[in-house]
């Protein structure tokens, strides 16, 4: 359905316009208190069916620098949209309105949706909303996106939805920049474009991305020979270093204007909270251990002293009640041997085996909600960027790898943010390597039977191992592909903010959520189909499983892993279905080591030893990304050569890397 | 003198920050950095790592060599 209105939700980054896009439509989309949490365009409906409204990612201004920013300009070149909601940071207002300014040169029907009203009162900054709406000409609406406050006369305003006619903005930029501008206007004409002042004005500050969406554009040398002209004329008369800056200059003295008449500051702010906890986090010496001791602190809540005895409740109730209650159930209603096997063998040891790992997710998640809902984010990345560097990386790549922890897909989609489009490559490459969410319930089976002992510092291992290999593996992909180009780093460290419950509780629920959906659907049917292989052989139905057709195709892989310490047909294919979902593995060997009346880890400590179970989980770790991952890789990098390149590399240094530590653990005595 | 030159927590006016790389150059301005604007050098992460500076109420963080660029004056 067609809606009457298509709104569009732009402003500068982490200025609250997600949380608004989720609390006038009701959905959820990732919130996060970093710049550039938002990297790709979302529709959605806005209550009542008012119409539809668009999320985008943050900008500063329509001149694009990295890929997110890239996705606005294109979007409001080449979408067609009724209207713009311009989220303006109330206690930023100065550096806000620069895109402001530049949206109501546009002339497009605009209002304003001033957020964080709430942190603007916190800094005693008084806005008189009245004379900023009548002097910009558009209605200004007070809001706080997060507490859904002032919500309801936004969705009323555009259920009226009389609009006036905008005339677009138009600022004096002095002599030397107007003419200018005549001359580029003048150049336009030929093409079919609208709004050819202001697509001038965006030319002249170095927006070379709408050029692409003039068709059959052939003036660019024209061009380049006025920007510079321009640049240098200004820069001898003295007026500007350079023309950016010249342009952002004049439209700061028209918001200054705009601002003394309708802004007052009561006081003069103290060292805020941030302050204080940023002397801490970013310490000279204390910064990186504090980051680790919080990461371990995450691991031993989630495997040791919280996740694991609610793993071990929730399995007991799948292995013992619930069981029993399906299998009376099927006796009941006389299911043959065939479905009763399938359910109970199949699926319900299948889909079972991964879902008892559900509360050790939810507390990762958590966790991972709460870091990136309270600001430290970017901070991990200031702290991590003189490492990051000597890598040929910066630290806001960090970001990405950590979201990779709780899933590699929106890791890879977050380097998006990156400037340098080097750098952007290796992060997606890298993210592979982080060990997600799915690949949780493996180490948890496996540290559950071989250490249950030490089973956050093994975990733990892994996830440091997966993040040193993803380093060594930029280190040389950095120093052989790209040599040269620079690294670049900037980062911008908003206020810390307390997170709310509510905003936590929803972002970790999606994100778990996802994976409860996975076992209802990957997980349902490839525990079905395993199942199916286990059950079925050459020979016929029911047959012994060292016979099955499961065991035939593992056998086939088997050999190669001998070297590795497990060479059985079970452990290979459990890797092979791992493709699918990494959770899979799990399944598989739930079904496969369940067949017989035996326990699961009795039966698994006579295939593997430690050794070859921690093996097995660095292959796990590192071999191949899985299904989803696979195909972002291929779209983001628009390269299919790169998607094979990132499972070339895992397969081949999982193997590696396996191999040494099985060889040299036997030659130790560890075997 | 540079940025770098100050000490930790104390301010000074930006003269000229136009040897930053382009792009870094093009951010700091978008992010309201310009000419006599007060900044303040916040702190220097070891071993030569990134620095934290604040301006306009915003706190930033950009690399050390960057920050040599950025001239100011007291
Ligand atoms: N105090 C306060 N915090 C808010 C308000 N609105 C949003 N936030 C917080 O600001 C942060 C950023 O919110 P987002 O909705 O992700 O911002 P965004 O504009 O979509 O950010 P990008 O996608 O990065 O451009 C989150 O931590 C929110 O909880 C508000 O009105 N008041
Ligand atoms: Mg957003």
């Amino acid at each position: 359905m067609m809606h009457a209105q298509q709104i569009a939700l732009i402003g500068n980054p982490n200025t609250g316009k997600t949380s608004l896009f989720n609390s006038l439509t009701g959905s959820y989309e990732y919130v996060g208190n970093w710049s550039g949490v938002t990297v790709e365009k979302k529709v959605g409906i806005i209550k009542k069916q008012l119409g539809e409204l668009i999320d985008l990612p943050g900008i500063y201004t329509i001149s694009p620098i990295s890929k997110d920013e890239g996705v606005v300009t294109d979007f409001l070149l080449q979408d067609s949209f009724t209207d713009i909601l311009n989220i303006v940071d109330a206690s930023q207002l100065k550096r806000n309105l620069q895109l402001t300014v530049q949206l109501l040169e546009l002339g497009k029907p605009m209002v304003i949706g001033l957020n964080m009203t709430d942190v603007a009162k916190l800094r005693g900054i008084k806005i008189d909303y009245q004379c900023l709406s009548s002097s910009l000409g558009i209605p200004v609406m007070p809001i706080v996106a997060r507490t859904g406050k002032g919500c309801k006369d936004l969705i009323n305003y555009f259920k009226e939805n009389e609009k006036k006619t905008i005339h677009p903005l138009t600022l004096d930029y002095g002599p030397v920049v107007e003419s200018a501008i005549g001359r580029i206007t003048s150049l336009l004409t030929a093409y079919n474009v609208q709004h050819k002042r202001w697509m001038a004005l965006q030319i002249l500050e170095g927006n070379n991305r709408i050029l692409s969406q003039i068709k059959g554009f052939s003036h660019l040398q024209e061009l380049e020979q006025i920007c510079s002209q321009t640049e240098s004329e200004l820069l001898n008369k003295n007026i500007a270093q350079t023309l950016q800056q010249h342009i952002h200059h004049i439209r700061e003295a028209y918001i200054d204007s705009l601002l003394n008449s309708s802004v007052s500051i009561s006081k003069q702010s103290m060292p805020t909270l941030t302050d204080q906890v940023d002397r801490i986090v970013t310490h000279k010496l204390l910064g990186i251990p504090i980051f680790l001791g919080l990461m371990f602190l995450m691991f031993m809540l989630t495997f040791d002293w919280l996740g694991f005895p609610l793993s071990d409740l929730l399995d007991a109730f799948f292995t013992g009640p619930l069981t029993d209650a399906i299998e009376s159930f099927l006796q009941v209603i006389g299911a043959s041997a065939f479905i009763e096997a399938l359910v109970l063998n199949g699926i319900v040891s299948g889909v079972g085996g991964v879902l008892v790992f559900i509360p050790q997710i939810f507390i990762l998640f958590f966790f991972l909600s709460l870091l990136e809902d309270s600001g430290y984010m970017a901070r991990v990345a200031v702290v991590m960027d003189r490492l990051m560097e000597g890598i040929g990386l910066n630290g806001k790549a960090f970001i990405p790898l950590i979201i990779g922890f709780g899933c590699n897909v929106p890791g890879v989609m977050a380097a998006r943010t990156i400037e340098q489009p080097k750098e952007r490559m290796l992060t997606i490459m890298l993210t592979p390597f982080m060990s997600c969410s799915a690949r949780l319930p493996v180490y948890a089976l496996f540290v559950g039977a071989f250490f249950a002992k030490y089973q956050a510092l093994v975990v733990l291992s892994l996830y440091l191992l997966g993040i040193f290999v993803a380093l060594i593996v930029a280190k040389v992909m950095s120093s052989t592909t790209y040599k040269n180009e620079k690294s670049l780093f900037i980062m911008e460290l908003p206020p810390y903010r307390l997170p709310q419950v509510r905003t936590l509780w929803r972002s970790t629920w999606e994100k778990g959520k996802g994976f409860i959906r996975k076992a209802g659907t990957y997980i349902f049917g490839g525990s079905v189909l395993i199942w199916f292989l286990s059950y079925a052989g050459p020979s016929g139905f029911a047959v012994d499983m060292n016979d099955s057709f499961l065991a035939l195709i593992g056998g086939l892989i088997a050999p190669i892993l001998i070297p590795l310490g497990f060479g059985t047909w079970q452990a290979a294919a459990s890797l092979l279905t791992g493709f699918l979902a990494k959770e899979v593995v799990v399944a598989t060997m739930s079904i496969i080591y369940f067949v017989p009346e035996a326990q699961l880890q009795g039966f698994m400590v006579e295939q593997f030893s430690p050794l070859s179970a921690y093996g097995f989980m660095v292959f796990v770790l590192l071999y191949v990304p899985c299904l989803a991952t696979v195909a972002v890789i291929k779209k983001e990098s628009h390269s299919k050569k790169w998607m094979f390149l990132s499972i070339a590399y895992g397969l081949s240094i999982a193997y590696i890397l396996v191999l040494i530590i099985y060889q040299v653990g036997k030659l130790v005595g560890l075997a | 003198m540079n940025l770098t030159e100050l000490a930790q927590g104390e301010k000074a006016h930006v003269r000229d920050f136009s040897a930053v790389s382009k792009i870094v150059q093009r951010r700091l301005v978008q992010l309201g950095v310009k000419e006599n604007e007060e900044i303040c050098l916040k702190r220097k992460l070891p071993f030569g790592g990134p620095c934290m500076i604040e301006t306009c109420g915003l706190c930033i963080s950009i690399r050390l060599d960057e920050a040599m660029r950025i001239e100011v004056r007291k």
